[in-house]
């Protein structure tokens, strides 16, 4: 399984950034690590050329909001990640603000998973349950058209 | 004695063809002559300076070009951020100039280009990632003429492209497994070819009866030479030297100028504005100037009206010289992006080479650049101008490509078995 990961915009975090590295290796995801400073468009495009199954962007400064709502305008322009799992985490707002405001926000913008303030393994289960329904799905799906 | 005075005692003699003049160097003296374009380069060159050629063997004339004009180049990938840059910059570096892409999800909207194509290039996807190319890359390749075909994309779309596309050169993926670029055998095939382009150029190819040693491209020479340019300049990193031509403008920067997810071993790349030059491009250069909101006040700073552009005279030719260097900051700056934005407030100093450094002072110089500074990025900074009014970097350059001049022929005999 195939994650591009990386900081959005510009934000510093590398540290943050290399434990999200280390914790997916750990799995046993295929990381490919984009680092920090990263642009929306970069995220896109290292998705295409590695085949990534999920595109996990990481922000702590807050800055991710800006970039968030450009989302669905540029994935759309990408003929093939449909089926790309959206996943960002971190600390997504500016100031305070609480998860049940933001996660819906940051779902409408385009991402399936959103963890606000939630440490990094939760995350991480989240995304694995997600993968999981994913893939019953799609046997199903496969099975309906035999 | 330096390293550099000891190769220069040997006598060599330096010639470089570019698409407007041809300059000659040798210990302590350069000329520069405006090309009969006529006369065949070598029959030109030795009506010129025959007395000077004939004087050196044919060992010790080192000769570069760039008057056949580069090859053009067709790179179809399948993102802007890894795969068609990451060629592009290879490209670029290897001396290329004129560049056009494809984006390859896109290519069914776009023309065909109906010029024969010296060379296209397929890349795309690391090697684990494969199946990425199909019937609608082979059907716009039926299409299209080219002389060369170059595959450096993912491993497992090899034997696909093979079976479907005739006589392509298939080379190592240019992007590793980690995103990261791989320049070398791309690079060595770009410039190979280029070297082949020479050779099968008539006017090119009789340069060969007064030199026995390998043609280079020029702006090969040049990039080799940045990592040396200290040894003749009081140069300070990070700085940007700009190369304006007949035809082209050629900028070398230093890699700290730029924030890229490009990681090379290269202290500095190149980027070509291949219609931006004083003479061959003069008309596209003003075409440009017209389009720029800011060139009128320049125009009314330097104390000319636009009627300027309809002279033909050395005051035109100062003007237009001016001119270029502004148009060339645009497009490096944010206010006009092209193909890379560098940061300008962090240079340090501005090299100038080629006949602009003939033609314009510094002083005349310095006062555009910092118009520029002033205007479009509403700042005071002042970068230490530099002029190569000897052409030492191409000298420079020419002089020290003595060892990948040994590569370059073993790599070319190797292709030839």
């Amino acid at each position: 399984m195939k994650v591009v990961t990386g900081v959005v915009g510009n934000d510093i975090h590398v540290v943050a950034n290399r434990l999200i590295e280390l914790s997916l290796n750990a799995r046993g995801y295929e990381v490919f690590n984009l680092g920090v400073n990263t642009y929306l468009e970069e995220f896109f495009d290292a998705a295409v050329e590695t085949g990534a199954d999920v595109l996990m962007i990481s922000s702590l400064n807050g800055e991710a909001e800006g970039w968030s709502r450009e989302v669905k305008l540029l994935k759309a322009k990408y003929k093939n990640l449909d089926d790309i799992i959206m996943m960002i985490g971190g600390n997504l707002v500016v100031g305070t603000g609480n998860a049940e405001d933001i996660v819906p926000r940051y779902k409408n913008y385009g991402f399936d998973i959103v963890c606000h303030q939630v440490d990094l393994n939760t995350g991480l289960d989240m995304l694995e349950t997600l993968l999981k329904e994913r893939s019953i799905q799609s046997k199903e799906t496969k099975e309906s058209n035999k | 004695m330096s390293d550099l005075d000891v190769e220069q005692s040997n006598e060599k003699l330096l010639i470089d063809v570019g698409s407007t003049y041809f300059k000659l160097s040798r210990t302590g003296h350069i000329e520069q002559h405006l090309r009969d374009f006529n006369k065949d380069i070598l029959d030109d060159l030795m009506y010129k300076c025959g007395k000077t050629v004939e004087g050196f063997a044919k060992d010790d004339v080192y000769i570069c070009s760039s008057a056949n004009g580069g090859l053009t180049t067709l790179i179809i990938g399948i993102t802007n951020t890894f795969s068609l840059k990451y060629a592009t910059n290879i490209a670029f570096n290897s001396g290329i100039n004129i560049i056009d892409t494809v984006l390859y999800q896109n290519i069914e909207d776009y023309s065909l280009p109906s010029d024969l194509i010296d060379v296209v290039i397929i890349v795309g996807g690391i090697n684990s990632h494969g199946n990425i190319f199909s019937a609608n890359l082979y059907n716009y390749l039926a299409q299209l003429r080219y002389s060369n075909i170059v595959f450096v994309g993912n491993e497992i779309d090899v034997p696909a492209i093979k079976e479907n596309i005739e006589n392509i050169d298939i080379l190592p993926n240019i992007i590793d497994d980690r995103l990261h670029i791989v320049e070398e055998h791309l690079r060595e095939y770009l410039t190979n070819l280029y070297q082949k382009d020479i050779e099968g150029k008539e006017d090119i190819k009789h340069l060969y009866d007064i030199t026995s040693n390998q043609i280079f491209p020029t702006p090969y020479i040049v990039n080799k030479t940045l990592p040396l340019i200290n040894a003749k300049f009081s140069v300070v990193n990070p700085f940007i030297l700009l190369d304006i031509g007949g035809a082209t403008t050629d900028i070398h920067y230093s890699k700290d100028l730029v924030d890229d997810n490009l990681v090379t071993e290269n202290e500095y790349d190149r980027l070509v504005f291949k219609k931006l030059g004083v003479y061959k491009s003069k008309q596209s250069l003003i075409f440009a100037a017209k389009n720029n909101e800011f060139v009128y006040e320049l125009l009314m700073h330097l104390k000319v009206t636009e009627n300027i552009f309809e002279e033909q005279s050395e005051k035109s030719t100062k003007i237009l010289m001016q001119l270029a260097i502004f148009l060339v900051l645009c497009k490096i700056s944010h206010y006009r992006k092209a193909y890379i934005n560098l940061k300008l407030l962090a240079i340090n100093s501005i090299v100038l080479t080629g006949g602009i450094t003939k033609v314009l002072t510094s002083d005349e110089i310095e006062d555009i650049i910092s118009f520029f500074y002033k205007k479009i990025l509403n700042s005071e900074h002042n970068p230490m101008t530099v002029l190569d009014s000897n052409y030492d970097i191409w000298t420079l350059g020419t002089v020290n490509t003595d060892v990948d001049a040994d590569t370059y022929i073993s790599t070319k005999e190797e292709r030839g078995k």
